[in-house]
């Protein structure tokens, strides 16, 4: 496993930006304290992905109960969460994704916008890439955090690659900043 | 018509003598046969069709996703265009974008119209200027992509390469326009990318048009023969001629060849990539080996005696990949020489010796009257030794070498589709092999984890290794290409589909780089197909879709019928065969709509655009064709979705379906405008899952022009697949109500809750246009 802040797929490097490393969930108490409307976005991955005792769909949950942050599901994730009974998420395209966060103006699928703050994980590695590319380049409005496991050049914060025991352990530890 | 002419030749020999480097010009010849009249714009320069470009783009607006933040292409830079910076030429980040939109859709054209230039010149070499062209029974209307772009009907190969000047003179000033210091704006990129596909679909229409007139291809043929498709297919009691690529003339003279000297007993020759559709078009006893991310398998199992290659997406270390195997190669093409030595002018028999020997790995051979004798006296040649001999590793072999397995992840991290091929590794120690096959399954082939590897292990042989009983299976009977559609053909769907009562043309096209595995295009074709859609496939998405048996262990195409009709799956052919598609399209406005073709691009493209609910899907996008000939669809106002891998063409056209007045139409009887249904909603879409493409799929065949039963049908399957892909009702089904007769009946409580809810209002059905000048008294 490498630990760095490098691109997980080895060929997808970028350009002169790139995400500082997020070791600790306290670097993301300055984020969150700013933040006045974040939007979470889980891909369609995020039900293979286990963590603790249930999957990353369980932990998008936690998440947004834990700091009433909307949720929004792509590549169809949404199925999860309504098959959960969870109620409060939307559904998008990833790439419509894509074009509506470089919209300053854009209130967001729950109409809460515009938002100032994503939280992202569970689209696959380089479609993640290349939508955060959009938001980096083009939506610079937004702060972004990838919570995925691998490190996503593009956004503000990124986990550097991680290894998957510490990566559960500060996912949880968010939970306590947020 | 009046058109110039312009043909050279190096060497002509003529009653009056031989003329060396002998080039013709004629300044017109006159078409009097032809009573249409010239629409506005034949052969239109890259500006020509802006307008209607312009109007595309205003409601498609392109959403930038750059692949990188600065600029390499001149020795101002690197240029670092992040944030609001310029570089050093002026051009900002979305300009640069654009222009590497460009530059691939202009890379895909050069392919294909290379092709094409190579086959006219060759034909017309071999049968003659005058040699006709026909595309088959029941279409009068031929060449339809040709008649709307270029205002000529091609009726001769003298006729095609005509048509193909004026393609290159198109392409030359496309790819000028990409250089620094050319265009500068986004829009006008893109308008240019537009005009490249168009150009492109022209190529391919004339390449197609060209080999099936000549090669005794299948005609428009709703029963074109079923052929053998899978690695398990082919005999290796036989020699083996493996053809990879494109152009169909090098593997022609080898099948030509066998055929001659009678030897089919003894010799096979499989195909991949689209020269596999089209060797199996000429000679149905030809096969189909696979798609064009198995050619490393293939390659190394050792099974193919002799490879020859023709053009485009070649793997380009086959001539190492083969020397493993003690294959000879064979290049064919001067795109693609592979750097061998150039034995063209050698005599046969001296050629094969060589071959035979090893004295060299391969040779490259232009001429391709000679390709038949020597790839076919080669395979018989070596075919016996190399019997013998064993290329995979046992499994006892790879459960030694895995023991020392690094851990590194570098194979994972170098995979496309990030399969855990390290584990399947750390499995193989222990001698479970089940999770390389696996990986297999979702494999693309590319090897990228190999050259990862810092022990360097040949990991995808493992895979290949570890599925060996499914590559011995894989055994399908697909139905080769079958050209174009027939004119009777479109004049039993063109009204129900133009109101919307069979639901949508689908067509699955391209490569095959999957995010998981070939057999999604089989799911999404067939819950299409039984939904009474027409299915549409070529290139390697044609094999996949076949690369499936049901209980009874038949194929799609077995199963289903291959007439231009709901419910059943008609193969084109290659990837030069698109354009049938773009034609079946055009055709419609032609038979049911008698608008007129000739020269009169925007108005057909915008009835398109408007009434014919066609989607593209290419699914396993990789290559710059598939970049161009998306473009191609653009430009007549098709919709195309990719796999999630097509994120990486940096650049999708969204609509945005709260934009009411990129929604607005002119009602052509009125001339009033009139706020339709966010409908096509997208041009290009990159779905994340096969359940996303469904849904957009199904909601991307929704037109203005649809009758209210038509909107009926289209709503009832889109709510039907949203519901069982996401799991809910869809909240947008009132955006696409405009009368209550459109609700379907089933579904009328909830639909109406949904409208009320939203305070819907009821609309004009118009009879819709883009173009002002198409309302009844030219709009004034």
């Amino acid at each position: 496993m490498v630990m760095k802040p490098v691109p997980w797929q080895t060929g997808e490097i970028c350009g002169p930006d790139s995400a500082k490393s997020l070791n600790k969930a306290d670097q993301l108490k300055r984020t969150f304290a700013k933040s006045k409307k974040p939007l979470l976005i889980v891909g369609s991955e995020a039900a293979s992905m286990t963590h603790g005792t249930g999957d990353m769909i369980d932990y998008a949950i936690s998440l947004s109960e834990a700091s009433k942050i909307p949720v929004v599901a792509t590549g169809g994730a949404i199925k999860a969460f309504i098959e959960r009974g969870y109620e409060g998420c939307k559904s998008i395209g990833a790439m419509e994704l894509a074009n509506y966060l470089q919209d300053e103006s854009w209130l967001g699928p729950h109409g809460k916008g515009p938002h100032d703050l994503i939280l992202i994980y569970g689209i696959p590695y380089y479609m993640q890439w290349t939508l955060l590319s959009a938001v980096m380049n083009f939506g610079t409005h937004l702060t972004k955090v990838s919570l995925g496991r691998y490190y996503q050049p593009h956004a503000d914060w990124s986990f550097p690659n991680t290894k998957e025991k510490q990566w559960h352990d500060i996912l949880d530890d968010i939970l306590d900043v947020v | 018509m009046k058109k110039k002419a312009h043909f050279k030749a190096d060497e002509a020999r003529t009653a009056l003598g031989v003329f060396k480097g002998l080039e013709v010009r004629i300044g017109e010849i006159v078409d009097d046969e032809w009573d249409e009249p010239m629409g506005p714009t034949p052969m239109p320069s890259p500006t020509g069709l802006r307008s209607w470009d312009h109007k595309l783009l205003s409601k498609y607006q392109p959403s930038y996703m750059p692949y990188c933040q600065v600029c390499c292409l001149c020795t101002f830079g690197k240029c670092d265009l992040s944030g609001d910076k310029r570089g050093a030429c002026g051009i900002d980040m979305k300009g640069q974008q654009a222009r590497i939109v460009l530059a691939a859709a202009n890379i895909g054209n050069a392919a294909h119209l290379a092709h094409a230039r190579h086959l006219v010149d060759h034909l017309i070499d071999e049968f003659g200027p005058q040699t006709n062209l026909i595309q088959g029974p029941g279409t009068e209307i031929h060449a339809p992509v040709s008649r709307l772009a270029t205002g000529m009907r091609p009726r001769t190969l003298e006729d095609a390469a005509i048509i193909l000047d004026y393609c290159e003179s198109q392409l030359a000033h496309t790819l000028s326009a990409v250089h620094t210091g050319q265009e500068g704006s986004w829009l006008d990129f893109e308008s240019k990318v537009f005009h490249v596909g168009m150009i492109d679909q022209i190529s391919m229409e004339i390449a197609d048009l060209a080999q099936i007139s000549t090669f005794n291809f299948p005609q428009a043929d709703p029963k074109a023969p079923l052929v053998d498709s899978g690695i398990g297919m082919m005999d290796t009691n036989k020699a083996i001629i493996l053809t990879i690529g494109h152009n169909i003339v090098p593997a022609a003279s080898i099948t030509d060849y066998i055929a001659e000297k009678k030897l089919g007993g003894q010799v096979e020759v499989g195909g991949m990539c689209c020269t596999a559709w089209d060797i199996t078009r000429r000679d149905p006893s030809a096969k189909v080996v696979g798609p064009i991310s198995w050619q490393l398998r293939y390659i190394r199992s050792g099974k193919a005696d002799v490879v020859v290659v023709d053009e485009q997406c070649v793997r380009t270390d086959v001539v190492p990949e083969a020397q493993k195997v003690e294959a000879p190669v064979i290049s064919t093409s001067d795109k693609a020489v592979m750097g061998l030595p150039d034995r063209s002018d050698d005599p046969i028999d001296s050629i094969v010796e060589e071959l035979v020997s090893g004295k060299i790995p391969g040779a490259y051979i232009h001429d391709h009257h000679k390709v038949g004798a020597v790839a076919t006296k080669v395979a018989l040649a070596v075919m016996p030794k190399r019997r013998k001999m064993k290329f995979f590793p046992t499994k006892k072999q790879i459960q030694k070498m895995a023991q020392d397995c690094k851990k590194c992840s570098e194979c994972i991290r170098s995979c496309p589709n990030n399969q855990p091929i390290m584990e399947a590794v750390l499995a193989a120690q222990t001698g479970n092999f089940e999770p390389l096959r696996d990986v297999y399954r979702n494999c693309i082939g590319c090897a990228r984890c190999e050259s990862a590897c810092p022990n360097g292990y040949d990991l995808h042989s493992w895979m290949v290794v570890a599925a060996e009983k499914d590559c011995k299976d894989e055994i399908y009977k697909l139905r080769t290409g079958r050209g174009a559609i027939q004119d009777t053909e479109i004049r039993s769907v063109g009204q129900p589909i133009v109101f919307g009562e069979i639901p949508g043309v689908i067509a699955h096209v391209g490569c095959a780089n999957y995010p998981g595995g070939g057999e999604d295009i089989y799911e999404m074709a067939e819950e299409f197909a039984k939904r009474r859609y027409i299915i549409l496939t070529s290139g390697c998405a044609a094999m996949s879709a076949g690369s499936v048996k049901d209980e009874n262990g038949q194929s799609i195409y077995e199963r289903r019928g291959g007439e231009f009709d709901a419910g059943c799956v008609i193969n084109v052919g290659s990837c030069v065969s698109n354009p049938h598609i773009a034609g079946a399209a055009i055709k419609i406005a032609a038979i049911f709509a008698k608008r007129n073709l000739r020269g009169n691009y925007a108005e057909i493209a915008d009835y398109i655009h408007n009434r014919v609910g066609a989607v593209g899907i290419s699914w396993g996008a990789m290559s710059q064709k598939a970049a161009s000939i998306a473009s191609g669809f653009w430009r007549l106002g098709v919709p195309v979705i990719v796999g999630p891998h097509g994120s990486k063409y940096r650049r999708m056209l969204l609509g945005k379906k709260e934009d009411e007045e990129a929604w607005t139409v002119y009602d052509a009887r009125t001339g009033e405008k009139v706020v339709t249904a966010p409908g096509p909603e997208h041009l290009f879409y990159a779905a994340e899952t096969v359940a996303e493409a469904n849904v957009m799929t199904a909601k991307l065949c929704i037109r203005p022009n649809d009758t209210s039963k038509g909107r009926s049908i289209k709503l009832s399957h889109y709510i039907d697949i949203h519901e069982n892909s996401y799991g809910f009702f869809p909240d947008d089904v009132w955006k696409y109500i405009r009368r209550e007769t459109d609700i379907p009946i089933t579904l009328k409580d909830k639909i109406l809750d949904q409208m009320k809810e939203n305070k819907w209002k009821e609309r004009t059905i118009p009879d819709p246009t883009l173009l002002k000048e198409l309302v009844m008294g030219g709009g004034k």
